[in-house]
């Protein structure tokens, strides 16, 4: 069986659409080619591939409604489906807040899915990671990562006429570098094709990192200016988009945004935003209801602007639907999926530059939230931390434990790089800056 | 099934695998969810396919599909065959197995009231009674309740002669309620956060947990943390309950005594672990009271199994005795690293993954203390209960846990309620300084589904058997 097309997508999702003996339907169609190259030691230890097909189906009987989903697509499998959504909706309480499925919007719908992408196959991911293992292993340096593609395909089709469709591809590389001295680096690549994957380059920076960073010494707990890379501010700001970002957070009084619209909660240089639709997104450009996704205003300049929406929270708070549906049932609420954060005008080794004594983060491991409001995180430095001493890296550092407020310490952003990179966090993707902020509370370090 | 699983196997071996396995899953799921009285969700899933994995010029090849047809299944083979030529331009000593018997039965879980025969509507309206008990306090804004059932039925075959089919069935639920006022927000769990208890076995694991019994008590814990104080930072000696224990488990034994991160394959994405092989036999890992086990043949754990995905028959073995590191978690692939055999500890999230080292039921061994005897015993301390945040750094070692409610206790006494406690640590320092660890009594089975693992992610249902422990002299309140 092979991946679907758009249009075969399209199709099978109206298929089941028709399928389902319900006041309504609406029918999700996720069909997938992953395939992951994973080395470790300096050899590829894994190396797998996966096609599937799902098709979820939620029916609706007046305002009750119901989900089922199944992976196998004959016509009795498909029915069976359809009957259990629809037992599922009868069984249902009525909910008179359900607004019902939304009506077709218009959707602009780019090509995004990169031809290079499918031809990306074993041999192209061995050679990629034949050339960042070479990279380290003529260092004495053990590599470890991964060379990874998704093809897929999206399609949602509803009973009052939404049919769109689209076909995504994304590239993802990963080198984590490590030398028996101690030495820790990383770097990354995550985009919609292997065009920008130079996996010597990739190779070189991880190992480099990981010479740099040998015999790492202890720091005192406290007080920091940070220079946060990046991979480490993709963290934050997904952690910010999970806990506070979407209206139904928002309206429960969980969100640090509760009850400061038009306020200004961080610090004037952070610009954030959520938009499928910038050129530069590579993802979906409508959500799991198939409405539009447009460009959202979350923070400007500091001042908090605004939160998502799917058609269940923008009925129910008579906001505008922004097109931030998870899949049906969604018991989290409308969700950020394309976060960015504006660029500086400084780049990264001039925001170095400027920092007299302070700590520089390549990324975050095992970060976790302690509190919801302020969001309180918790989580560990890892591979490539340093001292910052008279605008230069200096000597590297263990690897540090912070507990810090996310929102506080956007608050005391006082520079933002030139450089963004994309990154694939745990709610889509996230294209981020580094940062400089001040007061960073270390609270301990690796044994 | 079973010629599905050998039309698989023969056409890698065809293409000159040495070694083939295949697996065929069919699972189904349903999961019922409420919040503020309202019916969030309904929905249940079913997912099909096979999954075969080889090793080719001395290299791990695997490939998986959702088309289950002899013919689909050959391609399978041979495509597995593909990817392991391809591993092998990258490789390191070729792949070797440690042995493991030939066996062809079966296993089934327990299960007493089939789980997808009880109807919707009772489902619905015992989530919907838990609910409202829970929004009878004033305080409480926001509360959801769930249950989960999850069935899978597994047939393996391997190139070296095995077929084994495996059923199960598993069972979960829980509530929670969420106190909102003046910009803070305080959450309450029963009988455990994070999805709540699982446990194999059928509806009657629901009736077990009494969860409408139990919401009024868990929203009014909810409502008055909201007035209570925060958490005191200092150095303290720290009891904690069976759950949190559970998870503290997991993190920093479990997790660092799977053999494939201490061999580094995980080094990339959760990271390695402070263990290294020369460690066997040689590391304190803590006191003498701290004694853990791995066992996959606990009656009605998520944990339990006949068989690993890689056919090695369920064990029980000692991860920590008395204190003293004396085993790993491990693989038939890894087991040849500290030259043992596998004891049978890879398991797969489904047909389209390879199985990993995951954990089985790994237990802290209960002691002889009762909780209140422990708080009795406990001049100036804090008793903390249910996990809210877990972080942990790449080898394992510096860990922070907050847990969602926590008691002072004074003299033997427990006192104040504090909000938001957490505390830290480095691992074997931590386990160090356990001085007594309460009696089976105590004791129960925490099943945790929702354990994070690999690329692409996998999640296992895995379990931990713990009663209250005390651990002398832990930092508390941290960052407040
Ligand atoms: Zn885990």
């Amino acid at each position: 069986m092979n991946r679907l097309t758009a249009d075969q997508a399209r199709q099978l999702a109206a298929r089941v659409v028709a399928l389902t003996q319900a006041d309504a339907a609406e029918t999700l169609v996720i069909s997938a080619d992953d395939s992951l190259t994973r080395f470790a030691d300096n050899r590829i230890h894994q190396n797998v591939t996966e096609t599937d097909t799902r098709v979820s189906v939620r029916a609706v009987l007046g305002n009750r409604q119901g989900v089922a989903s199944t992976n196998r697509l004959d016509d009795e499998s498909l029915a069976g489906c359809c009957a259990d959504a629809v037992a599922a909706a009868s069984a249902a309480p009525a909910d008179p807040e359900f607004p019902g499925l939304p009506s077709p919007v218009p959707v602009q719908t780019p090509v995004r899915a990169a031809e290079a992408a499918a031809g990306f196959g074993p041999e192209q991911r061995a050679e990629v990671a034949l050339g960042i293992v070479r990279q380290c292993s003529s260092r004495l340096i053990q590599a470890a990562g991964g060379v990874a593609s998704t093809l897929q395909t999206v399609a949602i089709g509803n009973s009052l006429g939404v049919d769109v469709g689209m076909e995504t591809t994304s590239v993802r590389a990963t080198v984590l570098a490590q030398s028996d001295r101690g030495g820790s680096g990383w770097a990354s690549f995550f985009g919609p094709d292997p065009a920008g994957l130079v996996a010597d380059a990739l190779g070189d920076e991880a190992a480099t990192l990981a010479q740099r960073s040998e015999y790492p010494a202890d720091l005192e707990p406290g007080s920091y200016t940070v220079v946060l890379a990046p991979e480490a501010v993709a963290d934050i700001v997904d952690f910010l988009g999970y806990l506070g970002f979407s209206a139904r957070s928002f309206e429960e009084g969980r969100s640090f945004l509760s009850g400061n619209l038009e306020k200004r909660i961080m610090s004037e240089l952070v610009t954030i935003s959520d938009n499928a639709c910038a050129p530069e997104s590579f993802g979906l450009v409508f959500d799991y209801e198939g409405m539009p996704k447009r460009r959202v205003p979350l923070i400007e300049n500091g001042v908090a602007t605004s939160v998502v929406t799917d058609s269940y929270w923008a009925a129910r708070t008579g906001r505008e639907n922004t097109g931030h549906a998870l899949p049906a049932p969604n018991a989290f609420g409308p969700m950020t999926l394309d976060l960015m954060m504006g660029a500086g005008d400084s780049t990264l080794d001039e925001i170095i530059g400027s920092v007299e004594r302070g700590v520089y983060v390549t990324r975050f491991h095992y970060v976790n939230a302690e509190d919801p409001v302020p969001v309180t995180l918790t989580g560990m430095t890892r591979d490539g931390t340093f001292l910052i001493e008279d605008g230069a890296l200096a000597t590297p550092l263990k690897n540090q434990r912070f507990t810090q407020g996310a929102v506080a310490a956007l608050n005391a952003v006082k520079g933002v790089t030139s450089e963004r990179a994309f990154f694939d966090v745990m709610l889509g993707s996230a294209l981020v800056p580094g940062l400089l902020i001040d007061g960073w509370e270390f609270t301990g370090q690796t044994g | 099934m079973r010629d599905l699983v050998f039309a698989a196997i023969n056409a890698a071996l065809v293409k000159g695998a040495r070694y083939a396995d295949a697996r065929i899953v069919d699972s189904r799921e349903q999961k019922v969810s409420v919040s503020d009285g309202r019916v969030e969700a309904i929905e249940s899933g079913e997912s099909f396919g096979i999954g075969v994995r080889v090793i080719a010029d001395g290299s791990w090849g695997f490939a998986s599909s959702a088309a289950v047809t002899t013919e689909a299944a050959e391609q399978l083979g041979r495509q597995a065959v593909a990817i392991a030529r391809a591993s092998a331009l990258v490789a390191g000593a070729p792949v070797n197995l440690a042995d493991v018997g030939t066996f062809d039965t079966r296993w089934d879980g327990p299960c007493e009231v089939d789980p997808f025969a009880v109807s919707l509507e009772e489902k619905i309206a015992l989530l919907l009674e838990a609910d409202e008990a829970m929004r009878a306090e004033d305080a409480v804004k926001l509360t959801k309740s769930h249950l989960g059932f999850f069935r899978a039925h597994k047939c393996f075959g391997s190139s070296e002669g095995s077929y084994i089919e495996q059923t199960y069935t598993e069972s979960g639920g829980g509530i929670t309620a969420v106190a909102v006022a003046g910009g803070e927000v305080l959450t309450r769990s029963y009988p455990n956060s994070h999805g709540g208890n699982w446990l194999q076995g059928g509806y009657e694991v629901i009736r077990s947990f009494d969860l409408a019994g139990q919401a009024p008590r868990v929203a009014e814990e909810a409502a008055a943390l909201l007035s209570a104080a925060p958490c005191p930072p200092g150095v303290t000696d720290l009891i904690i309950d069976g759950s949190q224990l559970g998870l503290q488990v997991h993190e920093s034994i479990g997790h660092p005594t799977e053999l494939d991160r201490v061999l580094g394959d995980e080094a990339a994405f959760a990271g390695t672990s402070f263990l290294g092989v020369r460690d066997l036999g040689q590391l304190r890992y803590g006191s003498e009271h701290v004694t853990v086990t791995a066992d996959a043949t606990v009656a009605g754990s998520i944990g339990s199994f006949g068989f690993d995905d890689e056919g090695v028959p369920a064990q029980r073995d000692h991860l920590i005795t008395d204190g003293a590191l004396t085993g790993f978690l491990t693989s038939r692939e890894s087991a040849r690293a500290i030259s043992r055999t596998s004891n049978g500890c890879m398991r797969a999230d489904g047909w389209n993954r390879i199985p990993l080292i995951r954990m089985t039921t790994v237990s802290l061994e209960p002691g002889e203390w009762s909780l209140d005897d422990l708080i009795a015993d406990t001049d100036d301390g804090l008793y903390v209960e249910t996990n809210s945040s877990w972080s942990i750094d790449d080898k394992r070692l510096n860990f922070q846990f907050a847990c969602e409610i926590g008691w002072e206790i004074k003299d033997g006494e427990r006192t104040r309620m504090v909000k938001n406690p957490n505390y830290t640590g480095i691992t074997p320092k931590f386990w160090n300084s356990c001085d007594a660890v309460c009696s089976r009594d105590h004791w129960q089975v925490w099943g945790l589904p929702n354990c994070g693992k690999g690329e692409p992610m996998q999640v296992a249902h895995v379990a931990h058997g713990a009663s209250p422990a005390r651990f002398r002299g832990i930092r508390v309140g941290v960052g407040r």
